[in-house]
């Protein structure tokens, strides 16, 4: 879908993406990052509206050069985090104007408006101004103009801003009715890690420009699986939290918690060393499936 | 449930598309019309053409019927004559309604794009910048153009249609009168498109484009009290619309001479198209 080599982007003397290297799948991407991590730097660059300063890439087979930026653009889709909604005018308008700039021509892109505008629940409310719409029925303009057009690849920038929990709920099944009615590839850039967790199969986790990590979520799981928080009948005495390094690393130790990297990925091992240290486990929680575990060890550079 | 089944509209043919100049202008039009702008305003300019169409049939009657020998004199007195009239028919009251119309219509071209923040979104499409540019120019300069052409359209036709090519508008008149109109529609387009790049909403726009006119309306008279220099009042871009029509025309009275009116002239298109143009820029437009 998407593939980077070397791709550095710069503002002046700023550095905003240093050298990735990147090749990513087909599906739904989580893209992750703290602000300031160059998530709208990789998503301008890949819409061709900033120049990369050194490297090159593909995105949909299309090269990210000026010449093909152009015939980029037709094929992808963009909703945009803040409010990029034309309040004056109707949903039915907007989009279908959003659907003329992107190559349709009018009348196709007035019923594809229409088709859109269905497909993302605006049913009737499509016709009125888009001022007088709550915040979901807003998210789900913005949704629909980004599709209107069928592309290929849809860049989906922080599609829950705002939402109730329903609304959440509503848009997470759009992005998913996306990828599975329409076919289109998605990437997602969000900070709430269980939007990213529900719906993506594969993660990029950027920071200060570079990339953390990229895999599959069930990959990059993996590599946490030998994370295990510990709770003892009584708190370790100070033999006891030395002789934990037996069996393997201890990260954190807050309120009689014990957050514990074991050498091997084996739950057993706890117990056989509590028992041979005198120590009462209580307790054992594995920790490899919070998403937000794997951002933050990517951003401490220990995910590969 | 939806109605429609979703499904893949055919594939874009860039190649078929229509440019996205027309698209983005036809867009900006439907919002103007929406400003219910045309009932004050088409009043006004078609109560102007009215007494500039008695004018000139006064004037045809007064020519041709003897019974009006009498009111002659007092006629020639305050009814222009030959090239004046020609240039009279873009009078300046129409021009200062046009500009005030303008103002309104153009201050929120680009800035309403800038408050709604959707100028990153259209350049997130298949969209080029001078393309953005170019529809803006395109309803900035057309609608000036189309108000002031029946003032010069109309008047013809009804003076060949009495009167022949010995009627009171010369038979060349709009060949004096449509340059006269591109101009002042380009002056104008330069001016409301720079200002309102500079605006962040289009009554901020409104009072920009405002602003630019009375400004050095007011500047160019006080630097021609000072240096008794009547070149000053070229600084106004009121003033370089009202007196296009009389250059072109040969009209006899003018507020300032041609050279001061040539370079205002280009000064204020270059400079505000300029500012529009780096205003406008993808790098403007911050996702």
């Amino acid at each position: 879908m998407i593939s980077f080599q070397d791709l550095e982007v710069r503002y002046g003397p700023t550095v905003a993406l240093k050298g990735l290297n990147l090749t990513m799948q087909d599906g739904i991407v989580g893209l992750l990052g703290p602000n300031g991590s160059g998530k709208s730097t990789l998503l301008k660059t890949l819409l061709g509206l900033v120049r990369p300063f050194r490297g090159n890439g593909t995105v949909m087979g299309i090269p990210l050069d000026d010449a093909s930026s152009f015939k980029l653009r037709s094929s992808i889709g963009y909703m945009p985090e803040y409010d990029a909604l034309i309040e004056d005018v109707s949903a039915y308008e907007q989009v279908a104007f959003w659907g003329e700039l992107s190559g349709l021509n009018l009348e196709q892109a007035r019923d594809r408006s229409h088709e859109v505008l269905y497909f993302v629940g605006l049913d009737e409310a499509r016709y009125r101004n888009v001022s007088g719409y709550s915040t979901g029925m807003r998210q789900r303009v913005k949704l629909a103009q980004a599709i209107v057009h069928s592309p290929k690849l849809v860049f989906l920038d922080e599609p829950t801003n705002g939402l109730d929990p329903f609304g959440r709920r509503k848009m997470l099944e759009l992005v998913l009715k996306i990828r599975g009615e329409l076919g289109t590839n998605v990437i997602l850039a969000s900070h709430l890690l269980e939007d990213v967790e529900r719906v993506s199969d594969q993660l990029v986790i950027l920071d200060k420009g570079e990339l953390k990590a990229y895999g599959l979520i069930t990959e990059l799981r993996h590599a946490l699986s030998k994370r295990f928080e510990l709770r003892f009948l009584e708190p370790l005495t100070s033999d006891q939290e030395e002789r934990l390094a037996e069996i393997g690393n201890l990260l954190e130790s807050l309120n009689g918690l014990y957050d514990i990297e074991l050498k091997e990925a084996d739950a057993s091992i706890p117990f056989k060393w509590a028992e041979s240290a005198g120590a009462v486990l209580v307790q054992i929680t594995p920790r490899h499936d919070r998403l937000d575990e794997i951002l933050i060890r990517a951003i401490r550079g220990s995910v590969a | 449930m939806p109605i429609y089944t979703p499904k893949l509209p055919p594939i874009p043919n860039l190649a078929q598309r229509k440019p996205p100049i027309l698209s983005l202008a036809r867009f900006d039009l439907m919002r103007i019309l929406r400003q219910k702008l045309g009932r004050f305003f088409g009043a006004v300019f078609v109560g102007i053409l009215l007494i500039q169409l008695t004018v000139l049939y006064t004037k045809y009657l007064i020519a041709t019927n003897s019974q009006l020998d009498q009111v002659k004199g007092l006629a020639d007195h305050f009814l222009p004559k030959s090239a004046d009239f020609q240039a009279s028919l873009l009078h300046p009251s129409m021009l200062w309604f046009l500009w005030f119309q303008v103002a309104l219509i153009g201050g929120g071209l680009i800035s309403r794009d800038t408050l709604y923040r959707i100028r990153p979104l259209i350049f997130a499409h298949p969209v080029r910048p001078l393309e953005y540019l170019a529809s803006k120019t395109l309803i900035a300069f057309g609608v000036p153009f189309c108000i002031q052409l029946p003032f010069i359209i109309v008047p013809w036709l009804l003076s060949m249609l009495v009167a022949g090519p010995n009627g009171p508008v010369w038979l060349i008149t709009p060949l004096y009168l449509i340059p006269a109109a591109i101009l002042n529609s380009m002056l104008m387009a330069s001016i409301t498109l720079g200002a309102s790049s500079l605006a962040g909403t289009p009554k901020a726009g409104m009072g920009w484009v405002i602003g630019l006119l009375l400004g050095p309306s007011i500047l160019g008279g006080i630097l021609t009290n000072i240096f008794n220099e009547v070149s000053w009042m070229a600084l106004s871009p009121i003033g370089l619309t009202q007196v296009w029509p009389r250059i072109l025309c040969g009209a006899t009275k003018m507020s300032f001479p041609l050279w001061p009116t040539i370079i205002a002239t280009a000064a204020n298109i270059l400079l505000w198209l300029y500012i529009a143009k780096r205003r406008t820029m993808p790098s403007e437009a911050v996702i």
